[in-house]
């Protein structure tokens, strides 16, 4: 690959290896991971147990039927022999696991960190051209940069995504610990989603209890800015045409408690306990052809984590969704 | 006014020329270097006013600059941006022990983000 960054192969093998699923039973589990199904530890375990079962039921007739002592003797070190054997397996199934897990999460990490380097070139280049050459490009010109950029700031996003769960999975978050405004991030949250709350008709409302203007709490400005903007991303995403979004704040026992409710396609019963997966997608949501790559409640799940607070959800098929966070108040 | 002397050492070629041409309609002189020795070369030739310095270099890396920049009476004293792709607490803890003053994460920043930091820097702003 001339004058690359040698990564196409790397990303493709990737693309294979993680392909976006919601079927998530033990042998997709196994292929994704690389190891055959004969090595995941689920698997071992099952079938330890059931030779533990036979070896014992048998070591119990034959003890029964036979007065020998030297028969049980050698019926129960076939026994723990057979035990031995599959825990060895066990162990070395869980940590080939584990050094899977570990280079896939490092694999991204290096991956999304080498593409941010064309993506500033970009975006640098586009700012260039934006504020120092705006006058002596024609309409259609400016309208093709513009289209340009849209599309490098959602590419940099999904950049974004996959180096925050990189750091997620290696413990790496980081986060710091300084005095925010939700109310500020909400507003500047609306102003960057404007086109795309117009786009769709959508009327977002802000509500904080006591008529407040601000709800100071303790956390890393960016990332719960991204939490935030995930929350209401979604929430427009799934909203049908000309929904209605409501984002209440509310102060209760030492948290700030950030709720926002809409209207949209809901995410069915059986779903609830996959919600904050990595990789999550809802069955309906195919249907209303929403892009996305299911990464970004994990993300907020684990900002919100790591910051202090809790995130939960209430959610019905077809009504929509409320989506709760709390972050201690500074 | 005064013409601020900016020294670029950034080995990515489209990076490094956007930042020069920004720079200069933003009324800058720049020298620039597309690796870690010739970066330290230009240093001391050039005594540029503040450096904008890369970590991932050919030859020396950024660090390694960096601590030659602090060790050199002539030039310890020249502000310093890190300017990079790399975000690990460790990384960043690193060079503010080494004495950088600004630390900025290239794909986050606008170019008039970090002409505000260089003016920042350079008491101007």
């Amino acid at each position: 690959m001339k004058g690359g960054y040698g990564l196409g192969k790397p990303i493709l093998a990737w693309k294979t290896k993680m392909k976006i699923t919601n079927d998530l039973n033990l042998k997709r589990q196994a292929s994704e991971l690389g190891v055959s199904i004969w090595q995941t530890p689920s698997f071992l375990f099952i079938v330890m147990g059931v030779i533990n079962i036979i070896a014992m039921t048998t070591t119990f007739i034959i003890a029964r039927n036979y007065d020998d002592p030297r028969i049980l003797v050698l019926s129960e070190c076939i026994v723990t022999g057979v035990i031995f054997f599959f825990g060895g397996m066990i162990v070395n199934g869980v940590e080939q696991i584990a050094r899977l897990n570990r280079a896939k999460s490092e694999f991204i990490a290096i991956a999304s960190h080498q593409l941010r380097t064309p993506l500033a070139a970009i975006n640098w280049e586009i700012e260039i051209l934006k504020s120092k050459f705006k006058k002596g490009l024609t309409k259609r010109q400016l309208q093709g940069i513009e289209n340009i950029e849209i599309s490098t700031k959602h590419m940099a996003r999904l950049v974004g995504d996959l180096l925050d769960v990189a750091k997620i999975d290696q413990k790496r978050l980081n986060l710091k610990k300084e005095k925010i405004d939700l109310v500020q991030i909400i507003d500047e949250t609306k102003s960057n989603l404007r086109a795309s709350l117009k786009n769709n008709g959508i009327v977002l409302k802000l509500n904080v209890s006591g008529r407040k203007n601000e709800a100071m709490v303790l956390g890393d400005l960016e990332k719960i800015k991204l939490a935030v903007e995930n929350l209401v991303s979604n929430s427009i995403k799934y909203s049908r045409k000309y929904g209605k979004i409501e984002i209440l704040l509310k102060k209760n026992n030492g948290f700030w408690v950030f709720s926002i409710k809409d209207n949209g396609i809901g995410i069915p019963n059986s779903q609830h306990k996959q919600v904050f997966s990595k990789f999550f997608r809802s069955y309906n949501v195919s249907r209303y052809q929403a892009e996305g790559t299911g990464l970004g409640l994990y993300i907020v799940k684990n900002i919100i984590k790591e910051s202090g607070g809790k995130v939960w959800f209430k959610s019905k098929e077809g009504i929509g969704s409320i989506f709760y966070f709390s972050l201690p108040v500074a | 006014m005064k013409k601020y002397k900016i020294l670029i050492v950034e080995d990515e070629a489209s990076l490094q020329e956007s930042l020069r041409e920004f720079l200069s309609m933003e009324n800058f002189e720049t020298v620039s270097a597309l690796n870690g020795d010739d970066g330290i070369a230009l240093v001391e030739k050039e005594k540029p006013d503040l450096i904008l310095l890369d970590i991932i270099l050919p030859k020396k890396n950024g660090f390694e600059v960096l601590e030659e920049i602090k060790k050199n009476k002539k030039t310890e004293k020249i502000p310093v941006i890190l300017l990079t792709n790399l975000e690990s607490a460790e990384d960043v803890n690193r060079a503010f022990d080494l004495g950088v003053t600004t630390y900025l994460i290239k794909s986050s920043y606008t170019l008039e983000d970090i002409v505000k930091k260089i003016k920042e820097n350079l008491g101007i702003g």
